[in-house]
């Protein structure tokens, strides 16, 4: 072996120059390259369309109304098909305080819809994605079932499908098909809302509902389908208090626009950089003195 | 060359005697179990494992098959960083380990994927999804590209380069083997100017790989490092202490590989002690290290103020998960304490290194779950309650399915193909008195191939890599979708080519000249 290094010191001239040369070139091409990918990103960022102008939807949360009913996560459910445990909007109940000093809070949960999400960012394949007008969406059919998304979320939003989501969506999952028929009268299962199977303009993916198959992830979407009918998202037009407010937050005129800017508003996890969609109004950021009672949970047996 | 025949093939090969068929019977009936397991998951879906969603349900997302995706790249470390040592630094003495880590790195690389396979929740969609929309925003898509494509094909390249001479050795005899031994060697004949070659080609492919292994093992860390909303992962330490834990179960794995297969093959002779010396003392400075991280980590997390760091660590230290994370510490501290006492006393028993080897690797799983699964129970932002693990048996049929795998694969190679190199005694001085003027002259077409797969290579992964999804923030769709479908196929493509052409630079054919 020392034979061999001896050898390599004693590289003729002409080695030398085909290796000075060959690094020139390669560096040479790299750098080309570099400057062509750098230039080329710059260019398509420069089309990034500004947040200024154009639709970009919000949600403003009153919790000064919010008396924890529970009727918006009911109303997800059955709009989006989702399967038992699953909460894509979820409601805190939360108490504090020692009895008799006790005081009970609410806090609805529904996906965040960042501007800079966590989510987002991590997935490999971009089945999960930031849409124009603000609706981080999940592409079912790209979805390779890695729960990236899901381990980001500092909300814990996310919901995989650990089984086929063929069975009933809202009832008992224990009861025979027999029993189920007499029960409903054979109307409600299987019961599967159409409006999910589509796609979302403008990217044309399949970003509805989410329950489709197993082994992908599903979340709240603020429900793409109703919106692009011109309807409101299941769970805001299922509150009996108004407690949701819905709309563009680019419109100075809009009501989410006007509630933002005219009470004190926050949102979860500021301190993250986030920038959530979703404002509280009314209430407090919730603190590790809250406890949290009635919280759902998953069926063991 | 020198036509010396061997009466045997050497080092075990192609005797497949009773203990071997015994180990891998064994072997194949745990892949079995563990391919039963898996179809159970593809059938029902991830239903059948310890998993449930973070959150309301209270479960963690990512569980034993990631902390083990994590672990088997980990172990992968040791074949690249020995070549390296061998090569860079002239370390003579690992030589003998060269082979046998080099397939380690190989094999434990093939088990990560399939780690990741099993953890997907669609695998297959997984891989055409990958190939054709992966996004370099993503950690995965250092873990896919740098850690599964190009560090796994380097590595083919390099234990196929590494082989040829000991192929072209074993190809004189005829026997069942022969015809792979010989599409192995691909004409080699060691002659002197092959020899310089493959020195010079092992060196520089030795001299890229190693920025290769930090960047790789950095992607992995940073799969964890990078999230803001879990407390204990979001740390800048994650990318560098995953190098480091990196090389203490590499290098602790084969350290219980080469002392195996010294008793087994009865190679007594060839791995001496100061091979394990090298290997142990390799292995006390990357723990020491690694000890310094969790340190540091400890410190900053629980004097820091960070109450979410602090409450993960307390679950750490006095909660549900204080008897792995301290099974974990004292295994470290002990690893540590055994191999620096053999250090500092300069008496070095190989038993005692392989203890230390065993423990590094303990350790090594041990920290690798206690990374992955709190900061899912424990570190949530939101006033959710606490969540629980317990693995079912379908993952640990799978983990255990897939350690089997890897053993029966190692088994194999050792008996197809010699695990060390092959010494003939005085054949292997080169030759004196060979023509320099010759080599010269048929260098020409040989370096333009080279050159010509090497720009192909780059120019197709500096397309590929420009053709995937922009970089930038995450504000828009266009983030998220590659400017063309199967760009990161390019990419790959490109980085395996320009893999590739040290096998061109090897293999090219000489201009064949009358003599």
């Amino acid at each position: 072996m020392a034979e061999v290094a001896r050898r390599q010191k004693q590289r003729g001239p002409g080695r030398e120059i085909t290796r000075r040369d060959f690094l020139k070139k390669s560096g040479a091409a790299a750098t080309l390259a570099t400057a062509g990918l750098v230039a080329g990103s710059c260019v398509l960022a420069a089309k990034e369309p500004g947040t200024a102008t154009g639709v970009k939807y919000a949600m403003v949360i009153d919790l000064d109304r919010c008396f924890g009913c529970r009727a918006c996560m009911e109303a997800c459910k059955v709009e989006n098909n989702t399967p038992e445990g699953v909460f894509w909007m979820y409601v805190f109940r939360f108490e504090e305080g020692q009895y008799p000093n006790v005081r009970i809070s609410y806090m609805p949960r529904p996906c965040m819809h960042c501007d800079n999400a966590l989510c987002v960012k991590p997935c490999p394949v971009g089945a999960r994605y930031k849409r124009a007008d603000g609706l981080v969406a999940t592409d079912w059919k790209r979805c390779i079932g890695c729960r990236y998304c899901q381990v980001a979320c500092p909300y814990s939003v996310n919901y995989f499908n650990w089984v086929e989501p063929s069975k009933r969506q809202y009832l008992d999952w224990q009861a025979s098909g027999a029993t189920m028929r007499r029960v409903t009268n054979g109307a409600i299962p299987p019961y599967k809302n159409p409006d999910l199977d589509g796609v979302a303009k403008p990217e044309r993916r399949s970003i509805a509902g989410g329950s489709h198959t197993k082994g992908v992830m599903g979340k709240c979407t603020f429900c793409v389908h109703r919106l692009e009918k011109g309807l409101l998202p299941a769970c805001v037009a299922n509150c009996p208090v108004d407690v949701y407010h819905f709309g563009n937050i680019n419109d100075p005129e809009s009501e989410v626009y006007k509630l933002v800017h005219s009470r004190p508003a926050w949102r979860l996890l500021e301190e993250l950089g986030t920038r959530p969609s979703v404002y509280y109004i009314g209430g407090a950021p919730p603190t590790s003195e809250l406890r949290q009672v009635e919280a759902v949970g998953w069926r063991k047996s | 060359m020198t036509t010396q025949i061997m009466r045997k093939l050497p080092y075990g090969v192609g005797e497949w005697g009773r203990g071997v068929r015994l180990v891998m019977s064994l072997a194949l009936v745990i892949v079995g179990v563990g391919l039963f397991a898996y179809s159970r998951q593809l059938i029902e879906g991830e239903i059948v494992t310890g998993m449930r969603d973070i959150g309301t349900m209270g479960g963690v997302a990512w569980g034993l098959y990631v902390a083990f995706v994590v672990y088997f790249v980990g172990v992968s470390f040791a074949g690249i960083t020995i070549a390296a040592l061998i090569r860079l630094l002239s370390l003579e003495r690992l030589r003998p380990v060269a082979r046998m880590a080099e397939v380690l790195t190989i094999i434990s690389l093939v088990l990560a994927a399939l780690a990741i396979i099993a953890d997907l929740g669609q695998p297959g969609r997984g891989i055409i999804n990958l190939l054709s929309y992966a996004r370099p925003q993503s950690p995965f898509f250092g873990t896919f590209t740098l850690v599964i494509s190009a560090y796994l094909f380097a590595s083919l390249v390099y234990l196929y380069l590494d082989g040829r001479r000991d192929a072209a050795i074993c190809a004189q005899r005829p026997g069942r083997l022969q015809r792979l031994f010989r599409l192995w060697a691909a004409g080699y004949a060691d002659t002197t100017e092959e020899r310089v070659r493959h020195y010079h080609t092992a060196w520089w492919l030795a001299l890229f790989i190693l920025p290769l292994l930090v960047i790789a093992h950095s992607t992995l860390g940073m799969v964890f490092g990078i999230h803001p909303g879990r407390p204990g992962w979001y740390s800048a330490l994650q990318a560098p202490s995953f190098v480091v834990l990196a090389g203490v179960s590499g290098v602790g794995l084969l350290i219980v590989i080469a002392a195996v297969l010294r008793k087994t093959l009865r190679l007594g002779q060839q791995l001496d002690i100061q091979v394990f010396r090298w290997l142990g003392n390799f292995l006390w400075v990357l723990t020491a290290a690694y000890l310094y991280f969790i340190v540091i980590d400890f410190l900053v997390a629980n004097y820091g103020g960070g109450s979410r760091e602090a409450a993960v660590f307390k679950e750490l230290v006095s909660g549900s998960y204080a008897w792995l994370f301290w099974l974990t510490v004292s295994s470290f501290v002990l690893c540590f304490i055994l191999m620096f006492g053999q250090f500092a006393t300069r008496h070095y028993s190989i038993s005692l290194v392989v203890i230390a080897g065993v423990l590094a690797n303990v350790a090594a799983i041990g920290k690798r779950d206690v990374i992955v699964v709190p900061s899912q129970t424990h570190g949530n932002l939101l006033p959710y309650p606490p969540g629980a693990y317990t693995p079912t048996w379908v993952e640990l049929a799978i983990i255990i399915g897939l350690f089997a795998l890897g053993i029966l694969l190692y088994v194999v190679f050792t008996k197809v193909f010699p695990i060390m190199e092959i010494h003939l005694g005085r054949n292997e001085a080169i030759p004196h008195g060979e023509d320099t003027r010759k080599r010269r002259k048929d260098g020409g077409m040989r370096k333009r191939m080279f050159i010509l797969t090497l720009m192909a290579g780059v120019v197709l992964a500096v397309i590929g890599f420009s053709l995937v999804a922009p970089l930038g923030p995450t504000a828009h769709p266009m983030y998220s979708e590659p400017r063309v479908r199967f760009a990161p196929l390019i990419f790959v493509a490109g980085i395996i080519t320009t893999f590739l052409s040290p096998v061109v630079y090897e293999l090219f054919p000489d201009k064949r000249e009358k003599n």
